[in-house]
């Protein structure tokens, strides 16, 4: 990996722990991402990486434990916090507005950035004109990034599943986020897809700074793309470190294998 | 004292009636996963019909709700084949409305077909209050409402049963949990939508007997349907044994409302009490009594 | 061949964006405006106005409030009745006590009165989903019926619980009631919905709609990209009222010129409007005029055929009218539901080829 400065901090978790009445999901599990790395979050099916996830966007609140982004705590996130204060994610079963097209599912990543109020915008004119364009250039590069041109216009319900996981990393990015969390963006593509999806990745780590937080199942992915690896197993915390140190750990291994640990 | 019990009571009554029509609902949504907004209006429809044989073609009473009972089986067999098996796996929302177009057209076949004129309905169900009750407790009880009463607790131990034990109201319940998941392992949708929809016909004429014994058979048995969604609301939407429950919430609640409220407002409260509680309750519990929790996933 | 895009090139966003990007569309769409606003006031008379042209837009109007908050933004609505209810008791008393204001502030405020009410019975939407929701606004639709009804101060007391329009003029030109000017009644609501439907497509376009329909498409992904749940649903109840007040302080003051709560407001229009934007298509402004054109001129097409061509008897008319509204329902339901706008684009999509097939 190229040399990054990564000593600063800009997401830690402590000591979290979440149940669904009498299940457990995450067991103290504590962990942090430091800025403009890459972080991978691995494990078998049902480890409770989703759930870290989706702790850390405040979808879930944690029964104990606290969350500390960007030098605040909090005990949970609230999503409009998560999400204003630079945090964006993609989903696992893909979360997409399939209603729109693909330039308007980009374009709500966008929201935030967007203030006008309602009047002006029935109008169309003025500032809320001018904010409508001015956001429209910043979806439209985003496109040319991901190379989605040729789908701009086209309801996201109707694209092929690969695509569909192109665009809702659009609209992720479209919110200039300072941390992304993807959950599983390579889950069922084939190697020219991955491939193509890890260049996004690195692009988007290496060209704009954004830090990553990746789940993902493929080995070689997580192996070549990571700083830093992070495994659960079962809501409980088995490994934190690089990524050839954490192949070696022999807690890993029988985890994947299949081996019961206590 | 005597006078308030009477009042519960006759909202307990009134509230099996409600439930009768709740039942069907929660047939068809328990097992096919679509709010049939039609139902009151089957009522309706059952019960025209039933007195249209009885009257029109002078049958015997057990021969015309023989026939009744067919001509149910034969309009879910028709919902089944016009309807339901173009809208498969469509979404929840688009079904209702299917379903209120539904109402309408039953609605007016049954005006064109049998007359829009009140029709009393007398299939020998004894009426008038209950003396016993009236002597050993001095509390006016409807004859009636107690015969509902006991038909409609028939009625739900036999659909319980229905649907925990027998193979059919497994796969029920498997088509109303996800249609293509269904049709995957065999589950013939159409044949098991066809049995639905005839049980729920067949409680929707039970339904329309009482009500139409009760109050003649006329339009206002279909806004009834309207009034089974607060009941729904309480005793949730796929609960058999909460439908009853909560037709009986409603039933006492409104008539309680009523006799003692509704003197201090101007009277009527009955038109929006049911659907203000259910409202009340959503906020607190937006499952209802006895639905399930739905943990989101994403 | 007529319909063709190619040399029209977009060199910005401005113009891609704009309402009718392809020339074709804005020459049809001037000639529409040209027929409404030009011709139509000419040749109009008493029946055309009162029969066809008033219902249509003001159900239009009407149309495109339900379009918001139901196409737009997925939150399902039987309250309509109500809320038309709410607009047009409210102008009914604005026209008894300030009158000086003048018809169109009136109207409008008429609009932002039903917004805060229709806000007020939305606030259970942020609990509550789907069929539930539709109870909360059936709620608000029994409840609000019982209230014009009961509490006499709506009606200013009078014995049989009727409003009347009191009689006003817009720039000289009687507007309200029987002695209303007819091209004036309808230049006034056809202005009223031309700007109101720009406006609403505006919106649509902009954040506030993507906010809606991200809210209508999957509210939890909507809320964790940052859209306030709260904010939407609730600007969408406003707006949607707003739309909805109008429309029925219109009904009330230049259509009927006098109403009363049960039978002007009631459960079937909620049910009306509904059919119109199903029918018409969700979410789609130009679906919310298709759709009141179509409910609106159906039953006098049908009624016109059974009773003046088959002289079927007008009771059984009005019975085989809503056999055959429930059954369209279910057909368009069927077969597009997306509805005539949908219908309306495939025309559109075929015209760019033909005379080609493909």
């Amino acid at each position: 990996m190229n040399d990054k400065n990564i000593d600063d901090v800009i997401l830690a978790v402590d000591n979290i722990s979440l149940s669904f009445g009498v299940m457990k999901v995450l067991d103290s599990i504590s962990f942090d991402i430091k800025r403009g790395e890459i972080r991978s979050i691995i494990g078998p099916n049902g480890a409770g990486k989703s759930s870290m996830l989706n702790v850390i966007n405040g979808f879930y609140h944690p029964q104990q434990g606290s969350i500390t982004f960007k030098g605040e705590t909090r005990q949970q996130m609230a999503p409009y916090v998560a999400a204003s204060h630079g945090i964006a994610r993609t989903f696992q079963n893909i979360a997409l507005f399939k209603g729109m097209s693909t330039l308007d599912n980009i374009m709500t990543g966008r929201n935030l950035k967007m203030k006008t109020n309602l009047f002006l915008q029935a109008l169309h004119i003025g500032p809320a004109r001018t904010e409508e364009l001015e956001n429209r250039e910043v979806a439209e590069r985003i496109i040319d990034f991901l190379d989605i041109q040729a789908i701009r216009k086209k309801p996201v319900g109707k694209l092929p599943y690969g695509l569909q996981k192109r665009v809702e990393l659009g609209r992720a990015l479209a919110a200039e986020p300072e941390l992304l969390l993807l959950d599983e963006p390579m889950a069922g593509m084939n190697s020219e897809e991955k491939e193509d999806m890890s260049r996004f990745i690195i692009d988007v780590n290496t060209e704009f700074g954004t830090t990553i937080a990746l789940i993902e199942h493929d080995m070689s992915v997580v192996m070549d793309l990571s700083d830093r690896v992070l495994v659960l197993d079962y809501g409980l915390q088995l490994a934190d470190g690089l990524p050839h140190e954490v192949r070696a750990n022999q807690d890993v291994i029988d985890a994947y294998l299949g081996i019961p640990h206590e | 004292m005597t006078f308030f019990i009477e009042v519960v009571l006759s909202g307990l009554m009134a509230g099996v009636m409600y439930s009768l029509v709740a039942l069907g609902f929660v047939l068809i949504f328990k097992a096919s996963g679509i709010f049939n907004f039609a139902q009151g209006v089957m009522a309706l429809f059952a019960a025209l019909t039933l007195v249209g044989f009885m009257e029109k073609f002078g049958m015997p009473v057990w021969l015309a709700i023989a026939g009744t009972i067919g001509v149910m089986i034969a309009l879910a067999w028709l919902i089944e084949r016009l309807m339901l098996r173009h809208l498969v796996n469509q979404e929840p929302i688009i079904l209702f409305m299917a379903t209120i177009g539904l109402a309408y057209v039953l609605e007016g076949a049954g005006d064109i077909l049998w007359g829009s004129d009140v029709k009393l309905l007398d299939i020998g169900i004894p009426q008038g209050a209950s003396d016993w009750m009236l002597d050993t407790f001095d509390i006016y009880v409807e004859k009636l409402e107690v015969f509902a009463a006991v038909t409609a607790a028939i009625l739900v131990v036999f659909l319980a049963v229905f649907f925990q034990k027998t193979r059919i109201g497994r796969a029920l319940r498997a088509v109303a949990d996800d249609h293509q998941a269904a049709l995957s392992v065999g589950i013939s949708l159409h044949t098991i939508w066809v049995i639905v929809w005839s049980v729920a016909g067949i409680v929707a004429l039970v339904a329309g007997i009482m009500w139409g014994s009760k109050s003649g058979v006329q339009f206002s048995l279909s806004l009834i349907a309207l009034k089974a969604l607060p009941v729904l609301i309480l005793g949730g939407f796929t609960s058999v044994p909460g439908a009853i429950i909560g037709g009986m919430i409603i039933g006492v609640g409104e008539k309680v409302a009523e006799v003692y409220l509704g003197p201090f407002v101007g009277g009527a409260i009955e038109n929006w009490f049911a659907y203000m509680l259910a409202l009340a309750f959503l906020l607190f519990r937006p499952q209802g009594l006895f639905g399930e929790r739905i943990i989101e996933r994403v | 061949m007529i319909y063709r895009e190619t040399g029209q090139f977009k060199t910005n966003y401005s113009d891609d964006q704009a309402l009718f990007p392809i020339a074709q569309d804005r020459y049809v769409i001037l000639a529409v405006l040209f027929i409404t606003f030009v011709l139509v006031p000419v040749f109009i008379n008493e029946y055309w106005l009162n029969a066809i042209l008033l219902p249509f837009l003001i159900y239009a109007l009407a149309a495109l409030g339900l379009n918001i908050l139901t196409g737009y933004c997925g939150q399902l609505s039987l309250g309509t009745g109500g809320f038309m209810a709410v607009g047009a008791f409210s102008i009914y008393k604005l026209m008894v006590a300030v009158p000086e204001l003048g018809f169109i502030p009136l109207v409008i405020i008429s609009g932002l009165i039903t917004a805060a009410v229709g806000t007020l019975f939305g606030l259970p939407s942020l609990r509550i989903k789907g069929f539930y929701l539709a109870v909360a606004t059936l709620a608000a639709q029994f409840f609000l019926i019982w209230l014009f009804n009961k509490v006499g101060w709506f009606f200013n007391y009078n014995a049989t619980g009727m409003i009347t329009s009191p009689p006003m003029t817009l720039f000289g030109v009687m507007i309200t009631g029987p002695e209303g000017v007819p091209a004036a009644k309808y230049l006034l609501v056809a202005s009223f919905v031309a700007v109101f439907a720009l406006f609403a497509k505006n919106i649509a376009r902009g954040r506030i709609g993507r906010n809606w329909m991200a809210i209508r498409d999957m509210d939890i992904a909507a809320e964790l990209i940052g859209v306030r749940p709260l904010l939407a649903k609730l600007s969408a109840f406003a707006v949607s009222s707003f739309y909805i007040g109008m429309a029925g302080a219109l009904y009330f003051s230049v259509w009927l010129g006098s109403a009363e709560p049960t039978e002007a407001f009631d459960i079937n229009q909620s049910f009306l409007v509904l059919f119109m934007i199903i029918i018409g298509g969700l979410g789609s402004v130009l679906g919310s005029l298709l759709g009141a054109a179509f409910l609106v001129m159906m039953p006098i097409l049908l009624k016109n055929i059974l009773v003046g061509g088959f002289g079927t008897n007008s009771a059984l008319a009005a019975h085989i009218e809503i056999m055959t509204v429930g059954a369209l329902i279910i057909i368009f339901l069927i077969v597009e539901p997306h509805g005539l706008a949908r219908l309306w684009r495939i025309v559109k999509e075929k015209l760019r080829l033909w005379p080609f097939p493909y």
